[in-house]
């Protein structure tokens, strides 16, 4: 009997260790190979769920299945223009040939250190073979909304409204490729090596470009120096337009001022003119009348008590003094 | 079994008593055993999903289904239970972080992630753009594993594309009026990329924080803010110099026309008064012009004289008199 017990434990012993060593679990996002006395046997599994091997002779080697990440460390390149630039690129990266990849590189680590090499190169070639725009700008759109601007500022300038000028200083060249295109490019020229590898690149994205220290230094100083100009333009329009308004409020009043005088002198010079005609109408009825009368008058206004007078006694007004006829 | 029978008796006995004692206490023994036994077995069952989450189920490596919140059950071993937040709203920072939000104020790391922040624009100029990404899971499974880390995937692919839309845009409409379209313009490609990838995130919002020209170069964007108000300061002074001046000149020029009219109503009326005044006195003058003459003549003498106080009246006869003349006054005193 308890020769039969210690069987029964044996017995559940192998079957625990067999099936241990015949059942293995593939998780999701996971995918195995078997090897047997380190030889791949079949296709790599890439179903999740329990699957079978044969004991101990056969052994799973397990690698990733999902949506991996490399992240490249910055590099300074030149352009094709000779601009120098800090280019941070990431990629995308899963395994589908989990074979080849297990035969090439062994695990991921190793996959890391190739891939330095293989993205990083290509970006290095892609990079430096255009021009910085062509990193830089995806679309030519940018052409677009500058000759929008202009025509609007000329639209603005030719109806003389106010408008406050900031224009963009520096002349904006086309691109023929474009940053989406670029590593659209540096991801094929990578995926060439990477098949080798058992390696599909997803992606490259350039995730950062950056001005050089020493040419950043010089980016700004440009910025600077086109932000003053701008602001000067600026200041200069503004005196521009207050001398103009200083002009029209000169011509303004001396219009005002010499219409006002025209029209005046045009009132009085009718006025006299009608009054004479009026005098002269009246007058001429009796000018014998008036002339006397008129000098009697000026006589009585111009002669003032302070004159010596000297007077004849034979003036008609002194006619009685000597006689009474 | 040598061992057992060279203890004797008394071993025998104890391991008896032992039964014994063990059958007594078996009752609370057991149910306290079978309690635990079913506690672990409940909680190896037994699931909740909180409100905010999901919870993917996984047997034996492969996945089976998402369960939505509320009470479920599990094979105990068998299958494991991921539990994701998925109607949280999640909020990935660039150029800034959020320190903490749990004081009255929300604190900010004083740090600076200008590497970032600081891009290069259409013109070849740089700017310092801040911007959130909100995110929500949309499906826990590819969240999980179609991509190792997805966090960093968001993290890169929105530094990319944010970067690739203001590279598209001026520096100048960067910091002004392209904000609202650059996010959402980030938002669209950013969850086109995504897609590709699919994995499992959509996208809410894109916004754009604190949007800056570069630390040093600031002085000179602000100077151009500053020259702006100045042109307008300038401007709006000699229009106001203009405003002053010229309407009072209107006016002044309006009283110089008045005036006039006024001095050419006054002449005309003068004439028409004199000439009427004129006119009658003639009409009376021709009836008898001698004596009206007389009259007129000799009473304009008589007030003509009556104010001169000097008067000589020379006799008609008298002759020499002339020479005196220069000397009027002693001539006259002498008298």
């Amino acid at each position: 009997m308890k020769n039969k017990l210690l069987f029964i434990i044996i017995f559940v012993f192998i079957l625990i260790v067999g099936a241990k060593n015949s059942f293995f679990v593939v998780t999701e996002g996971r995918q195995a190979i078997i090897t047997e006395f380190g030889k791949p046997v079949g296709d790599p599994i890439t179903e999740a769920g329990l699957h079978y091997k044969k004991p101990f002779v056969q052994e799973a080697r397990f690698v990733d299945k999902r949506i991996l990440t490399w992240d490249g460390y910055p590099n300074q390149i030149p352009t094709k223009d000779k601009k120098y630039i800090k280019v941070d690129t990431t990629a995308r990266w899963k395994i589908v040939d989990a074979l080849r990849f297990i035969q090439t590189v062994k695990n991921e680590s190793g996959a890391q250190g190739r891939l330095d090499t293989i993205i990083d190169g290509a970006t290095r070639d892609v990079i430096s073979n255009h021009n910085l725009v062509e990193a830089v700008r995806n679309t030519n759109a940018i052409l677009k909304i500058v000759a929008e601007k202009n025509s609007q500022l000329k639209l603005k300038k030719q109806r003389g409204e106010d408008f406050l000028e900031e224009e963009t200083a520096q002349d904006i060249s086309t691109i023929s490729v474009g940053r989406e295109m670029l590593s659209t490019l540096i991801r094929d020229s990578a995926q060439k090596e990477a098949d080798k590898m058992g390696i599909k690149i997803i992606d490259v994205q350039l995730r950062r470009i950056s001005y050089e220290r020493s040419v950043e230094a010089k980016v700004y100083e440009r910025m600077i120096s086109e932000r003053k100009k701008i602001a000067q333009k600026i200041r200069s329009y503004g005196q521009g337009e207050k001398a103009k308004i200083e002009g029209r409020l000169d011509k303004d009043l001396k219009d005002i001022e010499s219409t006002a005088y025209r029209k005046a002198q045009e009132i009085r010079g009718r006025a006299e003119a009608k009054a004479t005609n009026i005098y002269a109408k009246s007058l001429n009825q009796g000018p014998k009348f008036y002339e006397f009368e008129r000098t009697l008058q000026a006589y009585r206004n111009s002669l003032s008590k302070k004159m010596n007078f000297i007077l004849s006694s034979d003036s008609d007004y002194l006619k009685f003094l000597k006689t009474f006829k | 079994m040598s061992f057992q029978q060279n203890q004797g008796p008394d071993f025998d006995q104890e391991i008896r008593k032992f039964f014994e004692s063990f059958r007594r206490n078996f009752k609370g023994i057991g149910i306290a055993i079978l309690a635990v036994f079913l506690i672990v077995m409940a909680r190896a069952t037994i699931y909740t999903v909180e409100p905010d989450e999901e919870a993917i189920v996984i047997r034996l490596g492969k996945y089976q289904e998402t369960t939505s919140p509320g009470l479920h059950f599990k094979i105990p071993f068998i299958e494991i239970v991921e539990k994701i937040k998925t109607t949280i709203v999640h909020q990935a920072e660039f150029g800034f972080r959020t320190k903490r939000t749990t004081y009255r104020r929300t604190q900010y790391s004083d740090d600076t992630f200008d590497n970032e922040s600081l891009m290069v624009t259409g013109d070849l100029n740089v700017a310092d753009v801040q911007w959130v990404v909100q995110y929500k899971i949309s499906d826990p499974f590819k969240y999980k594993f179609q991509t190792r880390d997805p966090e960093r995937n968001i993290r890169d692919i929105s530094e990319s594309i944010m970067r690739r839309v203001v590279g598209d845009r001026l520096v100048t409409d960067v910091l002004t009026i392209g904000r609202v379209e650059i996010a959402s313009k980030a938002k669209v490609h950013m969850q086109e990329v995504l897609d590709r990838y699919d994995m499992g995130i959509s996208i809410q919002t894109v916004k754009l924080q604190d949007v800056n020209p570069p630390e040093s170069v600031k002085a000179s964007f602000n100077e151009v803010n500053e020259a702006k108000q100045e042109q307008e300061k300038v401007i709006n002074q000699a229009e106001r110099r203009y405003n002053e001046v010229i309407p009072e000149a209107r006016g002044k020029a309006d009283k110089l026309i008045q005036t006039a009219e006024g001095y050419g109503m006054a002449l005309i009326n003068r004439s028409k008064g004199d000439a009427a005044k004129f006119l009658s006195v003639l009409k009376e003058y021709k009836r008898a012009p001698l004596i009206t003459r007389k009259r007129l003549y000799l009473e304009t003498m008589e007030e003509i004289f009556a104010r001169m106080e000097n008067i000589t009246i020379v006799d008609s006869e008298v002759k020499g008199l002339m020479p005196v003349f220069g000397n009027m006054k002693g001539a006259t005193s002498e008298k």
